[in-house]
This record gives structure tokens, C-alpha cells and sequence, in this order.
């Protein structure tokens, strides 16, 4: 009972961690994608339509969208990777794939 | 066909059934949002859910046979299942599993004709520990594993059922007011827009994620009771023809879609825009996958909800309705017993009427209870027709209103 706490608690914590970098972290980045564009393209999609429009948004947006897709293009691997049996680990940035410990 | 012969078919069509309901009792978790928010039709919605369910399941090679461990003691640690439970074509062990499916499917039915999302997996498991107890006693459950890891009921169930929520809705409370911050002063129409697109995909990930997980249980679960009765040897390696016939199981159930849990999950916990969607669903998807990769099992119900629930929660001025959030917290509490009570009675059913006629009339009481919960359901359906529309009232077992009564 109270090794499954510890566990538990062990695990929630990281849980936790994981999910506020990649759940709350790249929507985040989503959103300041989203505001980047808008700053970028001016007039309506700003609240003010009178605001010019501004290249440099544009291309801050992509940086933006460029983390995300990296993000989902991890979640993907994770559930694939897995569920081959294998383990992946993201220790170097780059993810790694190799034989389960 | 012998009797042996007989029950096995009986257990495994019941087991897919039983992969069924959870395909559309979880449809919800990764469409709600998208379907409330109007980022997808209903029907695309259901389809591309499905469609990413099919794959996710058959991307699930690696062997889940010991599906069962992390509640009862019917298998070894390798998942072969014990020796004394298979003599005489594995008639023991056959009996708890169909019981315990029996009691996983009759308790998902009935959540789903109250609009209530709860868990799949506790409905599950609680029909097994429900078979369990009556039929080995309580030896037969594996309360709190060895010690040496998270597991039994306590470390696999109860634990992570009592955490996975708050954490989601941490995550989802604090992405949202995060993005919210950081798009004021972006026009509202430009904003729907963009995060629309975030909500698919993030939405689709979930779908996958369910896939993985969920049929896996599935068809571990079939295969113990192939290798119980003789028609299958390996504990390393599951048929074929499980995979695809369980694959296609929980796919056509997400296609059908639980319209009143997703209708409870869109329009009646929290009202929910575009970018609460995202944040919710993007909480969801990383607190699965991150628990998943860290071997913390948990329900993708509970998160789903505790996901939506801290949408509400991060957004300024939203309302949360603590009522239904309070119907869905007792769902799941008595999710876990009170499937294990349909799961033990059924066990004594069949145990009582004989090893013949035992599991055909299980399966005849499991066929009526059905009938009866979709007839009820037709009283006041809910379908893609009526999913988004204005929240008046949880879809509940009560009669429609008379006619002449604007409802």
C-alpha cells in the first residue's frame, strides 16, 4: 500500500512535468504562432483593423508551428515505438530508438 | 460443437462487445471538443476518430497478455494462465473472464444511457475482480502487487484514477489561460481559425493514443482464454486474426459514436471554444502519451474529462457545471464495484446452472440487459442530429417530456 503510494506519487509527479512542457508548453507556442501570424498579416486579423501588416510575423509563425509539429511528430512516434516494444528517449532532443531495457 | 468449444466462442464474441462499448463509450474523450467547437462535423469527427482508432490498434504489437495481472491472479507472470484453472478445457478460468466481461459491458452501457463518461478500463476490471472474488475468494484479486512496482488494484486502479484527473486538469487549466494571454488583442475571428486546426490535431492524437491502448486489453484478454482451452500456445505472440477482428471491434464502436457521453463531455461540463478545446485536448494527449511512456497506467476518460473540466476552470468567466462534474465524479467512483457486483452475480449464475448451460445463459442475461438499455436509449436519443444542441439538461434515463412541452 505504501510502496504503491510512493510509486504512484513517483510517477504523478512526472506525469505532471511531461504534461505541462508538452500540454500546456506547445499550445503555448501554438498560440504565439497564432499571434505572431496575426501580427504578421495586419488589418482584420488584428483587434485594431487599422494595424499594418508585418512580415517579420510571418516568419516568427513558422518558427512556432515548426516546435509544435516537432511535438506531435514525437507524440506519434511514442505510440508507434511503444507499441512495436521498443523504448524511445528523448534525452538528446533528436528521439532515440532502441531494444527495451 | 462441445460445450468447451461453446463457451470459448461465447467469451470471445463477448469480449468484443465488450472492445465495442469501449470504442464508443471513449469516442468522446478525443471528439467532444472538436464536435462542440464545430472544428468538425459530427460525422468526420466519428470517422476520422475511428479511422486513427484502426491504426492505433494495430500498431499495438507488442504483447499485452497480461492484461489481467494488474487486478487478478488467473496468470503468471509470463501470462500463461494458472494450471489449476485450466482442466477440463479451461472451464474456470473461461467462466471469470466471460463474467468479468459480462459485468465491464453492462456497467459501460448504462453510464452510456445516463450521458456519463466513465472509465472503460475500472468497468473492465471491476467485472473481473467481481468474477474473481466469487470465484476463487479474495485470493483471487491482486489487491497491492509484491511491492516492487506500481500494481494490483490499488497501484493500476484506484491510485492513478485519484491523480490522472487533477493532473489533466492542471495542465489544461494553465495551458488555457496561458494561450488565452497570449492572443488578447487578436481578433476573435482569426483566432477560432487557427486553433481549429490545433484541435484536429491534437484531437487525432488522442485517437491514436486510445487505439494503442485500449484494444490491446481486448485481445489479451481473448487470447488467455485461447491458450486456457487449449487453442493457442504462445505467451509471446497473439493470433492474427484477434488483432484484426479487435482492431475492427473498437473501431466500429468509436464510428458509432457515444453521442450522449460526447454530448455530456462538449456541451454540458464546460461550454467550450476553440482554444479551450486545443488546451484541453493537448492536456490530454501528453499526460496519456507521457504516462504511457512512463508505464503509469492510467484511464483516458478520467484525464479527458479532468482536461475539459480545467479548460473551464483556466478560462476567466467560463462557467463550469459542478452538477454534472459531481454525477461523473460518483460514475466513477462506484464504476469499479458496482461492475464487479454484475461480474460476481454473473459468475454465480453460470456457475450455478452448470458447465453447460452456465455460459449460455450469461450470455442470454447479457443480451437482455443490452436490449433493454438500447431500447430505453431510443426514448430520447441522441445522435449527431442533436449533439451540439443548446444544453437543457444531461441526457438521463428519465422520459422525454410530454408532447406539447418544449424540451
Amino acid at each position: 500500500m505504501i510502496d504503491n503510494l510512493q510509486f504512484a506519487l513517483e510517477g504523478a509527479w512526472k506525469v505532471l512535468l511531461a504534461g505541462l512542457v508538452l500540454g500546456a508548453g506547445l499550445p503555448a507556442v501554438f498560440a504565439v504562432g497564432i499571434r505572431s501570424l496575426a501580427f504578421g498579416r495586419g488589418g482584420s486579423a488584428e483587434v485594431d483593423e487599422q494595424a499594418a501588416p508585418h512580415p517579420i510575423g510571418k516568419v516568427l509563425a513558422g518558427l512556432c508551428f515548426l516546435v509544435v509539429a516537432y511535438g506531435v511528430v514525437a507524440g506519434i512516434l511514442i505510440v508507434v515505438v511503444s507499441g512495436m516494444g521498443k523504448e524511445i528517449s528523448f534525452d538528446h532532443v533528436w528521439p532515440q530508438i532502441s531494444e527495451k531495457s | 460443437m462441445n460445450a468447451e468449444t461453446l463457451t470459448l466462442v461465447l467469451v470471445v464474441v463477448t469480449a468484443l462487445g465488450f472492445d465495442f462499448t469501449n470504442g464508443f463509450h471513449d469516442t468522446g474523450n478525443a471528439m467532444a471538443t472538436s464536435i462542440a467547437t464545430g472544428a468538425l462535423g459530427p460525422r468526420l469527427a466519428v470517422i476520422l476518430s475511428a479511422a486513427l482508432n484502426l491504426v492505433g490498434a494495430f500498431l499495438s504489437v507488442e504483447v499485452a497478455l497480461t492484461v489481467t495481472n494488474a487486478v487478478i491472479t488467473v496468470q503468471d507472470a509470463d501470462g500463461a494462465p494458472k494450471p489449476e484453472l485450466v482442466e477440463g478445457g479451461g472451464h474456470a478460468l473461461l467462466l471469470i473472464v466471460l463474467a468479468g466481461l459480462v459485468g465491464g459491458i453492462v456497467w459501460n452501457l448504462l453510464t452510456w444511457l445516463l450521458g456519463l463518461p466513465s472509465s472503460s478500463s475500472h468497468a473492465l476490471f471491476g467485472g473481473l475482480i467481481g468474477a474473481a472474488i466469487a470465484g476463487l475468494g479474495m485470493s483471487g484479486v491482486n489487491w497491492n502487487g509484491d511491492g516492487s512496482k506500481l500494481d494490483g488494484v490499488v497501484g493500476k486502479v484506484i491510485l492513478p484514477a485519484l491523480m490522472s484527473p487533477v493532473i489533466a486538469a492542471v495542465v489544461a487549466g494553465i495551458g488555457t489561460w496561458v494561450i488565452y494571454r497570449l492572443v488578447v488583442g487578436v481578433a476573435a475571428r482569426f483566432t477560432e481559425n487557427g486553433f481549429r486546426w490545433g484541435q484536429i490535431g491534437t484531437a487525432s492524437l488522442v485517437s491514436l493514443a486510445h487505439g494503442t491502448n485500449d484494444a490491446q486489453k481486448t485481445m489479451g484478454v481473448i487470447t488467455l482464454a485461447l491458450i486456457a482451452s487449449g487453442h493457442w500456445s504462445h505467451t509471446d505472440a497473439i493470433p492474427l486474426w484477434v488483432k484484426v477482428v479487435c482492431a475492427l471491434a473498437i473501431a466500429l464502436g468509436t464510428w458509432i459514436g457515444g453521442w450522449r457521453i460526447i454530448r455530456t463531455l462538449g456541451k454540458g461540463l464546460v461550454e467550450i471554444d476553440s482554444p479551450q478545446g486545443m488546451a484541453a485536448e493537448a492536456s490530454s494527449a501528453a499526460v496519456i502519451l507521457a504516462s504511457s511512456h512512463l508505464g503509469f497506467a492510467l484511464s483516458t476518460t478520467h484525464v479527458a474529462t479532468g482536461s475539459i473540466l480545467g479548460t473551464g476552470l483556466g478560462r476567466p468567466g467560463a462557467e463550469v457545471r459542478w452538477g454534472i462534474a459531481g454525477r461523473m465524479v460518483v460514475a466513477w467512483v462506484i464504476t469499479l464495484p458496482a461492475a464487479a457486483v454484475v461480474g460476481g452475480l454473473m459468475w454465480e449464475i453460470g456457475h450455478v446452472c452448470g458447465t453447460t448451460a452456465g455460459p449460455i445463459i450469461v450470455f442470454l442475461v447479457l443480451l437482455g440487459l443490452a436490449g433493454w438499455m438500447y431500447a430505453r436509449s431510443r426514448m430520447n436519443a441522441v445522435g449527431a442530429h442533436n449533439v451540439n444542441d443548446e444544453w437543457q439538461g444531461t441526457p438521463s434515463a428519465t422520459l422525454p417530456a410530454p408532447k406539447g412541452v418544449a424540451a
